[in-house]
């Protein structure tokens, strides 16, 4: 049995590994969104990147807990042999570690829902009173976007045209099984139900092209059902919408 | 069991797992596709142009998919799936159309798109767009930069098909059929890729949208153009 210096000298090196684990798993969750995570053009997704970061940094040192606990059980309490080993104390039985883990995991939880529902209330889409409105049809294996045009014509495209700064609203619909309409650089996703309209908003705050892609499986050709969506000056977008030919 | 012994079975399982899995990705990426590949003819008055006809019939009769139109001989069809175009050429494509139809369930495909001048000819006559009521299929190719590692250009081409409303005066394989509608297009291809196309007519019945069956199957109503 071993005494009470020797615990605490031998606790030493899992707190230094916890410690260097969580500086590990915190620069990971600082700088891995930048190379792993789509360019955000929208406050939507702008909000969705930093949530994933301030998560990925809160969840850091319960990950490395786990993770410094068990190389450090794999080092120190290897049983060899083929003898079954005496049971140790229960980790149960100690009021103070019970007690830390609970407010730990209710502080945390508490936390994430508190960030959550302000991320929330600070994504203001939805607020405008006059958005531009495009109506959003994916059908196998197509998408297309349907516009109002001059006099109350409707405008069609493959691609998908937005103008930067203002709010657009998405009708998004499907002509025949359940698509699902996602641009990840807006960080919008919905489903596209047939015979019902989903309501999504953005508004685009970078000028650019970004990607539109279904993400429910829908049959032979899902993976090439994509397009391209452009974010156009105001102006651009007018002019783009004006060339069009009107379809009725 | 020694720890050493119990070391050796888990690489060994490690090993033959992930050789299972290179073989299984090896053998997808190396498969043929189910047919050869309809080539385009290098036009010989037309530098940098060739030709690539394709047909569309109501049934699998015409010969394309064997003997009495192999496993499904009542399914709509075009008698070649697979397309093949030397790259940074002009496709001047042609498509005999020998099947009816109806209403488009999307007007957006009774448009002519990406082909040059956004037209088409339909029996010498041309168009920019149809009535969407009168469409029997649709010939929509589409490719994106960056899928299979594709280097070519983007594209997506929508030409809408005529319905054919002729009475029956031609036999080809063991189906007959009207005279054919005759729509002639052209569009240019960068360099290499692989572009997928199908019909975009709901013409496959039986699912949502009409879109099962014939649609939703290799061989009938959707094929690739592959640029070389």
């Amino acid at each position: 049995m071993t005494n009470s210096n020797d615990n605490k000298k031998s606790l030493k090196s899992f707190y230094w590994l916890w410690a260097i684990l969580t500086a590990l798993g915190i620069a990971v969750s600082l700088y891995a969104p930048g190379y792993l995570m789509p360019e955000s053009m929208s406050q939507t997704m702008h909000l969705s990147v930093l949530t994933m970061v301030v998560f990925s940094v809160a969840a850091a040192p319960v990950a490395a807990g786990v993770y410094a606990a068990a190389l450090y059980i794999l080092r120190n309490w290897t049983h060899k042999g083929d003898s079954v080993p005496a049971a140790g104390p229960a980790f149960r039985e100690s009021g103070k570690v019970v007690i830390t883990w609970t407010l730990t995991s209710v502080l945390l939880t508490v936390f994430l829902l508190i960030w959550g529902l302000g991320a929330l209330a600070a994504d203001s889409a939805g607020s405008t009173a006059n958005p531009l409105v495009v109506k959003v049809v994916g059908q196998q294996w197509v998408w297309s976007f349907e516009y109002q045009g001059q006099n109350g014509t409707t405008v069609m495209s493959n691609d998908l045209y937005l103008p930067k700064g203002r709010e657009v609203l998405f009708h998004v619909t499907s002509l025949d099984v359940t698509h699902g309409f996602w641009a990840p650089q807006m960080g919008t996703q919905v489903d596209a139900n047939d015979e019902t309209i989903t309501d999504l908003h953005v508004t685009p705050n970078k000028l650019g092209t970004f990607d539109v892609r279904c993400t429910q499986f829908c049959g032979l050709n899902h993976a090439f059902m994509v397009t391209q969506g452009h974010v156009l000056t105001p102006s651009a977008f007018t002019t783009w919408l004006n060339a069009q030919p009107a379809r009725s | 069991m020694n720890r050493t012994k119990a070391i050796g079975i888990a690489l060994t399982s490690v090993l033959l797992g992930g050789g299972a899995l290179a073989l299984a990705g090896y053998s997808l990426a190396s498969a043929t596709p189910h047919q050869t590949a309809q080539k385009c003819v290098p036009n010989p008055t037309k530098v940098g142009h060739c030709t690539l006809t394709i047909s569309s019939y109501p049934d699998s009769l015409a010969g394309g998919h064997g003997k009495d139109g192999g496993a499904h001989p009542d399914w709509v069809s075009y008698l070649n799936q697979d397309l093949s175009v030397p790259a940074n050429t002009v496709v001047d494509m042609v498509v005999n159309q020998y099947d009816g139809g109806e209403v488009l369930n999307n007007i957006f495909f009774d448009q002519v798109m990406g082909t040059i001048g956004n037209v088409a000819k339909y029996d010498g006559v041309t168009l920019s767009k149809v009535a969407p009521d009168h469409v029997g299929h649709t010939f929509t190719l589409r490719g994106y930069p960056g899928l299979n590692g594709q280097s070519g250009k983007r594209i997506f081409l929508n030409v809408p098909l005529i319905a054919n409303e002729g009475e029956n005066a031609v036999k080809i394989g063991s189906g007959e059929y009207p005279k054919p509608v005759v729509i002639e297009f052209s569009f240019k291809v960068g360099s290499k890729g692989v572009y997928q196309w199908n019909c975009e007519y709901p013409c496959g019945s039986s699912r949502v949208g009409q879109f099962g069956f014939a649609m939703a199957s290799y061989g009938y109503m959707a094929g690739t153009l592959t640029v070389e």
